[in-house]
């Protein structure tokens, strides 16, 4: 049997694809038939209700962080988005400018039982509701709640362009953060402008980026002008499954699929 | 060290009673077994002691609780940071639980986690023989 994992998909700077990527490869593991749990852990600029278009709200991540409920009242099943799929389900940061106010407030004692309860959800989704995979969406950069997220991860999914800051920032990362923690780490190169459609394109990029961090190349995302006509609400291997876009994804979860075994 | 050995030899054989007729042989495991188990109590004071002694401090309060949040995590030694993640992931654990997991020395395992109380960051409970670790999370603040 497969055993479940959590996976956090993280990055060093915004507007790397976070969001993008955490929705359209839970949707894509659904379509492989896979249980997965989509977790919006960006409690600064929580962006999940708005991209998946979730309206009536009762309880959020925010509320399960600071121990007033426990996970079942967060999860809303959307497994019907879906067709002829796995099951899917979402919990949802509080995107009022209160409730993000109130999290970015929290002390260091919070942070702790915060952790505490990221590393509950080991026992409460993977083994108690069986799900095959949680993925975590987080802020970027080095923030509490992202770092209780990788914390918590098996896998941590770091999402880079070539943006210079971006690739300094990431290295710095993979050497005093994920390696710190002991983290598996793979790395999703995204907004890519070079020709990558062939063969020895996609080889130049992979060579580059592995010798820049010495990390595991999980994919490579070329820049595609319909990903941002989608306005950040499309999901791909749903709604356009033949578009490239929807492929690549494709290939990025089936690795995952293959590495957690 | 050796006069505090003595000491506590002294100390653990009147307090612990052991039976003449245990002595004499009857129960030779037994009595091994208890050897083994004041040993280990008299190793884990020691560690308490060389690691107090690390930080210049003479008693054995730990020092004021210290949440080991995240940040703090990242900012301890590899060595500390192995052992205090594994106990953040196991929950709550003896030395040698933990020694499975990093494929440490026990004894190793034991002084790092006696490191961490001292610094505040994790509680410690004794149940019969085994000592539990664990890090205090909901009853604070």
């Amino acid at each position: 049997m497969l055993l479940g994992k959590i996976v956090a998909v993280h990055s060093y700077k915004g507007g790397t694809g976070k969001t993008l990527i955490s929705v359209n490869l839970a949707a894509t593991l659904v379509k492989h038939g896979r249980k997965v749990c989509l977790l919006d852990l960006d409690f600064r600029a929580p962006s999940l209700s708005t991209v998946l278009n979730i309206e009536k709200v009762e309880y959020w991540l925010n509320d399960y962080l600071n121990g007033t409920c426990e996970i079942d009242k967060i999860l809303i099943d959307l497994s019907d988005r879906i067709h002829n799929s796995g099951t899917f389900y979402v919990g949802l940061a509080n995107p009022a400018t209160e409730a993000i106010r109130d999290m970015t407030a929290k002390d260091r004692k919070w942070e702790m039982r915060a952790l505490g309860r990221l590393l509950a959800l080991r026992n409460s989704l993977l083994n108690d509701k069986g799900f095959d995979y949680v993925i975590f969406d987080t802020s970027p950069g080095l923030q509490y709640s992202s770092i209780n997220a990788i914390v918590s991860a098996d896998l941590v999914i770091v999402a880079t362009t070539l943006d210079r800051s971006d690739v300094d920032g990431t290295k710095r990362m993979l050497r005093e953060l994920y390696d710190l923690f002991e983290k598996k780490t793979d790395i999703i190169l995204n907004k890519v402008l070079h020709d990558v459609s062939s063969k020895a394109g996609r080889g130049e990029v992979q060579t580059k980026i592995k010798d820049v961090y010495q990390a595991p190349l999980l994919g490579i995302i070329p820049c595609f002008c319909d990903v941002l006509r989608g306005e950040g609400g499309v999901i791909f291997s749903q709604e356009r499954p033949e578009h490239p876009f929807a492929k690549i994804l494709d290939e990025i979860a089936n690795k995952i699929d293959n590495n957690m075994k | 060290m050796l006069f505090l050995l003595v000491l506590y030899t002294r100390k653990t054989q009147r307090g612990s009673r052991v039976s003449k007729q245990e002595i004499l042989g009857k129960k030779p495991l037994h009595i091994l077994e208890k050897i083994r188990e004041n040993l280990e109590k008299l190793n884990e004071k020691i560690e308490v002691m060389i690691e107090l002694q690390k930080h210049g401090r003479k008693d054995f309060q730990p020092l004021p609780e210290a949440p080991l949040d995240v940040m703090t995590l990242l900012s301890m030694p590899d060595h500390l940071r192995k052992t205090a993640m594994t106990l953040c992931r196991l929950g709550r654990a003896t030395a040698e639980e933990i020694a499975q997991q990093t494929r440490r020395a026990r004894a190793v395992e034991s002084a790092y986690l006696n490191q961490l109380v001292i610094m505040g960051h994790l509680k410690k409970e004794r149940k019969g023989r085994k000592a539990y670790f664990y890090i205090e999370r909901e009853s604070q603040g």
